[in-house]
C-alpha cells in the first residue's frame, strides 16, 4: 500500500500519536467527573463535559495537521490474549480515522453548546450532558479501535448510550419503546456483525485490521469460502447501526428523544458508523467472492454488489417516504436514512474500483449539513413551543432570519446544488454509479430529485406562506448559544465540498484516480495542501464539471426537476395536494411503506406466540393440574402428600426418563 | 501418607466445618433468648471470620501434589475456586441478615457453610467416590436450606420437589459411576482415561448418559431443568442467589473435569456433518435444548426469580458449550464463564433480596415491583442495569467477555469450523435474550411505580455488596485478562487438573500426568478390550 511509504517517516518521529489516547478519554473522565462530583451544579457539569470535548476537537486537529494521510499505531496495551487470539487495545491513526475524529468532536461540541440553552430548562440536565460525554467516548472508540474486537466493544457501548439517550424522556412512553426497537434492531445487526468478526478471524487468523489487511495482500484468497458470508456478516452490523433496509425501522422512532440527540447521533455520528465500519473494513469487501458449498448457487455473487443494492434500496424507500411526512424531525430523518444508503451503496459500488472514497466524503459533507439542519429543526420546534408539524407552522422566515437562513443553506446543500457541500460529495457517488453500475446510477439520480423535493417542501411549507397556527405566531428567534452553532455548522455545510476530502481518502486506499490536491496532501502533508487549496479554488469549485461532466449534469437536473415540482405543488398552500393526486402512493409513503405495519403483524405475534408455548410447556409441567390455585391454607404435610399424588411429581419423573430416552436417543443414532 | 499433611491440605475445609460447629454452637447455646437480628449479626459475624481464615489458609498454602491418585488434589486453580466459593458464601450469608424467613439463624449458617464444604470438596477431587459424596455433601443442605422459609408453601413445595428430582438424579449418576468403575476397573481419572474407549462397547453409552444426567441437573440443563424456576422462586431469596451462583460453580468445574479429563477417549463430536457418537453430541444436544429453552421461555414470565431462573438454564446452556469444545481453552472459557456469571447471578439476586424484603408480598416479588425503581434507589438501579446488561452480554462488562470467549473457544475447537453451528445458535439466542433483560431494565427506568416513590431501604452492608458486586461485573469487564491468567492453559497446574487438548494424545498426557500409570494397567478387569497399541503407547510414554 502506497501509505507504507508516509508510515516511516512518522514513526521515526516522536509518539506524538499517543496524543490519540488522550482525545479518546477526555470526554469519558468529563462526564465521570461531572457525574460524580458537579453533578447538582450545572455550570460546573457543563465546563467538564463540554471542556472536555472542546479539548478533544483541539487536539484532534492538531493530529489532523500532523498525521494527515499518514498512518501511525498507538503504544497497545495487552487486553486480552487466549490460545491464538490476540486482543489489545491499541489505537489506530490514519486519513480515515483522522478525519473522522474531527467530524466527530467538532459536530458534538457544537450540539453540546447547542443544548446548553436547548435543554436549559430540563430538570436532568446533568445526566444528559454526562450521557452525551459517555456517547462521544463510546463513538471515538469506533473510530480509533485498530481490531475487530475492541470496535466491537465501542460498537454496543454506542448502542447502550443511545439508548440511554433516546429514553432521556423516559417519562413518555413513545420513547422508552424506541429506545428499545434502537436497541434490539441494532441488536440483530450485531448478532450478525459478532459472527462476521468470528469468521474473519477464523478464516484469516487475526482481529487487528492491519494485519489482516496485510495478509488478505499476501493471499486474496485467504478467505476462501467464508468471503462472501464474513462480508455480509459484517455488513449486518453496519446494518443495524445505519439503519438500513429492512434494519431501518427504528431511525425515524429514535427522533423521540431530544432534538439535539437527533442532530449528533442519528445525524452525523453513530448512524455513520456502519459506513465507517464498511470503510475500515473495507479489504474483506475487495476479495474474490466465495460461498461455502451449501450457498454454492449464489456463484460470483460478491458481498458488496449485495451491499451496493440494500444501500441503493434504502435510498429510495426512504427518500419516497419523506415525501409525505408531516413532523418537521421525521422528515430529516427519513432523509438522513436516504443519504446513508446513498454512502453504503458508494461502499458497495467502491469495490469494483478499489475505491470508496466518495462514501466518506459524503458522510463528512453530510455530517455538517445534516446536523445544522436538526439544530435548525430543534431551533423552529423550541420557537414554536414544541409544535413538530410542518403544516402548524409557516411564514416563519421573517421571524426567525438565522434559523431561516441557514436551513436554507442545509436544505440547498442536502439536496446537492452547487456551490454547496453536498454538490460535490454526491457528485463523487453519482460518478462511481455512473462506471460501476449505470441501473444503480439511475435509481441514485432518482432519489437526488426526491430529496430535493421533499426538502422544498419542508421549507416551503415551513418558513413561507401564511402563518397558520397561535404558536407560530408567537415564534421568535432563538438565543445566541442556539444560533450560534448553526452559523458555525453553516461555513462548512458550504466549503466542506471544495476540500478534496474525496482525493484525500482515496489516498488512504492507494487510488490515484486523478491527479490533483489529495496527491498532494498524501505524499507532503497538511501545509501545501491548504496553500493549493488557496492557490486553486476555482480549479476546486469546477472539478466535478472537470471529472465526469455527465455525472454533475445528471446531479443538477435531478435537484431542478425535484425543486420546480415542489415550487409548483407547495408554494403558498395550506394544505397537502399530493393525496389528492395519488391516494394510494401517498397513502403509503405516509404509512412509511407499512414496515411497522408488517413487523408487527408478523415477528411479534411470532415471538409471543413462542415464548407463550414455551413457558406455558413449562407452567404446566410445574404447576400441573392440582396445584394450581393453592396458596398456603392446607397444611404443608397435606400439600406435600397432595403434591406426590396427584401426578404432578410423577410428571416431574416422567419427563425426566423422557429427558434420558432423548439424551440416549441422540447417543445410539 | 501422614494424617497430620492430610490435615493440612484440608485445613481450609476444616476451618469451614469448625466455623459452622461454633456458630451453631454460639446460637444454640448462648444466643437462645438474643433478639432475632442480633443472632442474625452474631453468626454472620462468626462465618465471616472463619471464611475469611479459610481463604487467607487457601491463598498461603503451598500447591501440593495429588494425594492418593488423586482423592484430593490442590492447586492455584482449585485455590482461587475455592475462595470464590467461600466469599459467595458470605455474600448469602450477608444478605440474609434482617431476611424474616427464619428463626433458626444457627442452623441456617451451618448448613450454608456445610455445603459450602461440599462445594470445596468437589472442585478438588479427581476420584468418583469422593466426587459423589461431595455431591451429596453440596445438595443435601441445600433441599433444607431451599424449604427454611416455614410461612411460605411454596418453599416447602420447591424444595420436596428439588429433593425428590435430586435423588433420582443422583441414583441415576451412582449407577452411571458404578457403570464406569465396572468398565474400567478404577475410579480415578488417570485409571479411566486409559481404559475407556468409544465404540467398544455399547454400555460405555449408557454409562455416559447417566453420568450427564447427574451433572445435567446440578447445572440446570434442560431437559433436567424442571426443578429449577419453582427452586428459585419458592427458595428464601439468599438461598436461591446461592444455589445459582456457587453451586454452579462447582458443579460446572467438576462436569467438565470428569469429561474431558476422565472420559477423553469416549468424546466423539458434535460436527454438523460428520458427528460421532461420544458424549460430546450428547453435550451438544443439552446445549442446544437449554439455550433454546432457557432464553424463550423467559419472555413470558411475570417473576423476576423466575426469568432469572430460566436465564440459568440459557446460560447453563452456553457453558455446556465450553465443555463440549474439549480442548484447554474450553476449560479456561468455562472458568472464566461461570466465575463471572456466579457473581452478576449473586448480584441480581441480592437486588431482587432487597426489593422482596421491600413489597412484602405474600406471593412473593414480580416484574411490576420494579417499577419506578430509578426514582426511587438510583444506585441499586444503577447496580441493576450493570448486572442484567452483563447477563445480556453487552461489552464491556464481564457476561460479554464470558460469551465471547466461549464462542472463540468453540468456533476453534472443531475441525474446519464443524461446530460454527452451535456458536451461531448461540450468539442467535442471546441475541433474543436481550429482549427479556430489557423488560426488567424497562420497568425500573421507564415504568412509573405505583403512588408516590418512597426511598428504599438499605443496609450499609447489604449494599457494599451489591456495589462490590457491581464494580468485579465491570472490572472483570474491562480487564479480563487478570481473571484469564488464572485459568491459563499454558500453567503446568491446570494441566494437572486434567485438562487434555487432544483426544489422540491421551495416553501420553495421561502417562505424563501419573508416572505410575502400570498400576491400572495390571489390574484392569473391567469389560472393555485392550488394544494392542495401547499397551505400547504406555510403555514409550515411560
Amino acid at each position: 500500500m502506497e501509505h507504507d511509504a508516509v508510515q516511516h517517516a512518522v514513526q521515526s518521529g516522536s509518539k506524538i500519536q499517543d496524543l490519540a489516547w488522550l482525545v479518546l478519554f477526555l470526554p469519558l473522565l468529563g462526564s465521570v467527573m461531572a457525574w460524580f462530583i458537579t453533578r447538582r451544579d450545572r455550570v460546573l457539569t457543563t465546563v467538564f463535559t463540554l471542556g472536555t470535548v472542546i479539548l478533544s476537537f483541539i487536539l484532534s486537529v492538531t493530529l489532523f495537521a500532523v498525521f494527515g494521510a499518514a498512518s501511525a499505531e498507538c503504544t497497545p496495551f495487552q487486553f486480552l490474549h487466549i490460545g491464538d487470539l490476540k486482543v489489545d487495545i491499541g489505537l489506530h491513526l490514519d486519513a480515515l480515522s483522522t478525519l473522522m475524529l474531527l467530524v466527530v468532536t467538532g459536530v458534538a461540541s457544537l450540539v453540546m453548546i447547542f443544548s446548553t440553552s436547548y435543554m436549559h430548562d430540563d430538570a436532568s440536565y446533568s445526566r444528559f450532558f454526562c450521557t452525551l460525554g459517555l456517547f462521544v467516548f463510546s463513538m471515538l472508540g469506533i473510530v480509533l479501535a485498530n481490531n475487530f474486537v475492541m470496535m466491537f466493544v465501542f460498537w454496543e457501548l454506542v448502542g447502550v448510550s443511545s439508548y440511554l439517550l433516546i429514553g432521556f424522556w423516559f417519562e413518555r412512553p413513545a420513547a422508552g419503546d424506541a429506545a428499545k426497537k434502537a436497541f434490539l434492531s441494532n441488536r440483530l445487526g450485531d448478532f450478525g456483525f459478532i459472527l462476521g468478526i468470528l469468521m474473519v478471524w477464523s478464516a484469516v487468523g487475526s482481529v487487528n485490521f492491519q494485519e489482516i489487511q496485510a495478509s488478505l495482500i499476501k493471499n486474496p484468497a485467504a478467505m476462501g469460502v467464508w468471503a462472501g458470508l464474513a462480508g455480509l456478516l459484517v455488513f449486518m452490523g453496519a446494518m443495524g447501526k445505519s439503519a438500513q433496509f429492512p434494519l431501518h425501522v427504528w431511525l425515524p422512532d429514535a427522533m423521540e428523544g431530544p432534538t439535539p440527540v437527533s442532530a449528533l447521533i442519528h445525524a452525523a455520528t453513530m448512524v455513520a458508523a456502519g459506513v465507517y465500519m464498511l470503510c475500515r473494513v473495507f479489504f474483506i469487501y475487495t476479495v474474490p467472492a466465495g460461498w461455502p458449498p451449501a450457498l454454492s448457487f449464489l456463484g460470483d455473487l460478491s458481498a458488496a454488489t449485495v451491499v451496493a443494492w440494500i444501500g441503493g434500496i434504502t435510498a429510495l424507500l426512504a427518500a419516497l417516504t419523506a415525501v409525505q411526512q408531516n413532523d418537521i424531525k421525521r422528515i430529516l430523518a427519513y432523509s438522513t436514512l436516504s443519504q446513508l444508503g446513498y454512502m453504503v451503496m458508494a461502499v458497495g459500488l467502491g469495490a469494483s474500483t478499489g475505491n470508496p472514497s466518495a462514501s466518506m466524503f459524503h458522510l463528512f459533507t453530510h455530517a455538517f449539513f445534516k446536523a445544522m439542519l436538526f439544530l435548525g429543526a430543534g431551533s423552529v420546534i423550541h420557537a414554536c413551543h414544541h409544535e413538530q408539524d410542518i403544516w402548524r407552522m409557516g411564514g416563519l422566515w421573517k421571524k426567525m432570519p438565522v434559523t431561516f437562513w441557514t436551513f436554507a443553506i442545509g436544505t440547498a446543500a442536502l439536496a446537492g446544488l452547487p456551490p454547496f457541500s453536498g454538490f460535490y460529495s454526491k457528485d463523487e457517488i453519482l460518478a462511481t454509479a455512473l462506471e460501476a453500475n449505470p441501473i444503480l446510477c439511475g435509481l441514485a439520480v432518482l432519489v437526488a430529485c426526491l430529496t430535493t423535493f421533499y426538502m422544498c417542501r419542508l421549507v416551503l411549507v415551513a418558513f413561507f406562506g401564511t402563518t397558520r397556527t397561535e404558536s407560530a405566531e408567537h415564534a421568535h428567534e432563538s438565543p445566541r448559544s442556539m444560533t450560534i452553532p448553526l452559523m458555525f455548522l453553516a461555513v462548512p455545510s458550504v466549503v466542506a465540498g471544495w476540500f478534496p476530502v474525496g482525493e484525500f481518502i482515496a489516498g488512504h486506499f492507494g487510488v490515484r484516480s486523478h491527479e490533483g490536491v489529495g496527491r498532494v496532501v498524501a505524499q507532503e502533508g497538511i501545509g501545501p495542501m491548504l496553500t493549493m487549496i488557496l492557490g486553486g479554488i476555482d480549479h476546486a469549485l469546477f472539478a466535478p464539471f472537470n471529472h465526469n461532466a455527465l455525472a454533475a449534469f445528471l446531479g443538477l437536473f435531478g435537484v431542478l426537476l425535484g425543486g420546480s415540482a415542489a415550487w409548483a405543488l407547495y408554494w403558498n398552500q395550506a394544505r397537502d395536494p399530493l393525496p389528492g393526486l395519488f391516494t394510494n402512493l401517498s397513502r403509503a409513503m405516509r404509512k412509511k411503506f407499512y414496515f411497522d405495519e408488517i413487523y408487527d403483524s408478523v415477528f411479534i405475534p411470532i415471538h409471543d406466540t413462542v415464548a407463550c408455548i414455551m413457558a406455558w410447556f413449562d407452567r404446566w409441567i410445574i404447576d400441573g393440574l392440582g396445584v394450581r390455585g393453592i396458596h398456603g391454607t392446607i397444611e404443608i404435610v397435606g400439600r406435600a402428600l397432595r403434591l406426590v399424588q396427584t401426578g404432578n411429581l410423577q410428571t416431574y419423573a416422567f419427563l425426566f426418563a423422557a429427558g434420558v430416552a432423548f439424551l440416549a436417543f441422540i447417543a445410539l443414532q | 501418607m501422614n494424617y497430620m499433611e492430610l490435615l493440612g491440605a484440608l485445613a481450609p475445609e476444616a476451618i469451614v466445618v469448625l466455623t459452622a460447629l461454633v456458630a451453631l454452637a454460639v446460637d444454640l447455646l448462648v444466643l437462645r433468648q438474643a433478639p432475632q437480628n442480633a443472632r442474625q449479626v452474631v453468626a454472620v459475624s462468626i462465618t465471616a471470620v472463619g471464611i475469611l481464615a479459610a481463604i487467607i489458609a487457601l491463598s498461603v498454602a503451598a500447591p501440593s501434589p495429588p494425594w492418593m491418585d488423586g482423592l484430593l488434589i490442590n492447586h492455584s486453580t482449585t485455590a482461587f475456586l475455592k475462595q470464590t466459593l467461600l466469599v459467595l458464601a458470605l455474600v448469602a450469608g450477608i444478605l440474609s441478615i434482617q431476611s424474616r424467613f427464619t428463626q433458626h439463624t444457627g442452623e441456617y449458617v451451618t448448613l450454608l457453610l456445610l455445603s459450602t464444604v461440599g462445594m470445596m470438596l468437589l472442585v478438588s477431587s479427581d476420584n468418583l467416590l469422593l466426587m459423589f459424596v461431595a455431591l451429596e455433601l453440596t445438595s443435601l443442605p441445600l433441599y433444607v436450606l431451599t424449604a427454611f422459609n416455614k410461612e411460605s408453601p411454596s418453599s416447602s413445595e420447591a424444595s420436596l420437589k428439588y429433593f425428590l428430582i435430586g435423588s433420582l438424579s443422583a441414583a441415576c449418576l451412582l449407577f452411571g459411576i458404578s457403570l464406569l468403575y465396572g468398565l474400567s476397573g478404577g475410579i480415578t481419572w488417570t485409571q479411566l482415561a486409559t481404559t475407556l474407549r468409544a465404540g467398544s462397547e455399547p454400555i460405555v453409552y449408557l454409562a455416559l448418559i447417566l453420568t450427564l444426567i447427574g451433572f445435567a441437573f446440578k447445572v440446570a440443563a434442560a431437559p433436567f431443568h424442571l426443578w429449577a424456576p419453582d427452586v428459585y422462586q419458592g427458595a428464601p431469596t439468599p438461598v436461591a442467589a446461592f444455589i445459582a451462583s456457587g453451586s454452579k460453580i462447582a458443579s460446572f468445574y467438576m462436569f467438565a473435569r470428569i469429561f474431558m479429563a476422565a472420559l477423553p477417549g469416549t468424546a466423539g463430536s458434535a460436527a454438523w456433518s460428520g458427528a460421532t457418537p461420544g458424549w460430546v453430541p450428547l453435550v451438544a444436544a443439552l446445549a442446544v435444548v437449554s439455550m433454546i429453552l432457557g432464553n424463550v421461555a423467559a419472555i413470558a414470565q411475570r417473576s423476576v426469580k423466575r426469568l432469572l431462573a430460566y436465564s440459568a438454564i440459557g446460560h447453563a446452556g452456553y457453558a455446556l458449550l465450553a465443555i463440549l469444545s474439549n480442548t484447554e481453552q474450553g476449560m479456561g472459557s468455562l472458568l472464566y464463564y461461570v466465575v463471572t456469571y456466579a457473581v452478576t447471578a449473586m448480584g441480581a439476586f441480592a437486588v431482587v433480596n432487597v426489593i422482596e424484603r421491600d413489597v412484602q408480598a405474600p406471593n412473593g416479588e414480580s416484574l411490576t415491583d420494579f417499577a419506578g425503581l430509578s426514582r426511587r434507589s438510583p444506585l441499586l438501579s444503577l447496580c441493576l442495569l450493570v448486572f442484567v446488561l452483563s447477563l445480556a452480554g453487552i461489552p464491556p462488562l464481564a457476561g460479554f467477555f464470558g460469551k465471547f470467549y466461549i464462542f472463540i473457544a468453540t468456533a476453534q475447537s472443531g475441525t474446519s469450523q464443524g461446530l460454527i453451528w452451535l456458536v451461531m445458535l448461540a450468539i442467535g439466542t442471546s441475541a433474543i435474550s436481550l429482549y427479556y433483560y430489557l423488560q426488567i431494565l424497562k420497568q425500573v427506568y421507564v415504568v412509573e411505580s405505583v403512588g408516590q416513590p418512597t426511598p428504599v431501604q438499605l443496609r450499609p452492608a447489604e449494599s457494599a455488596c451489591i456495589v462490590a458486586m457491581a464494580c468485579t461485573v465491570l472490572i472483570l469487564g474491562c480487564a479480563p485478562n487478570w481473571l484469564i491468567n488464572r485459568f491459563s492453559p499454558n500453567s503446568t497446574e491446570v494441566r494437572r487438573a486434567g485438562v487434555i487438548t487432544k483426544p489422540s494424545t491421551t495416553l501420553e498426557l495421561a502417562a505424563e500426568i501419573h508416572p505410575r500409570i502400570t498400576a491400572p494397567l495390571g489390574t484392569a478387569t473391567g469389560l472393555v478390550q485392550k488394544r494392542p497399541q495401547f499397551e505400547t503407547t504406555t510403555a514409550n510414554a515411560q
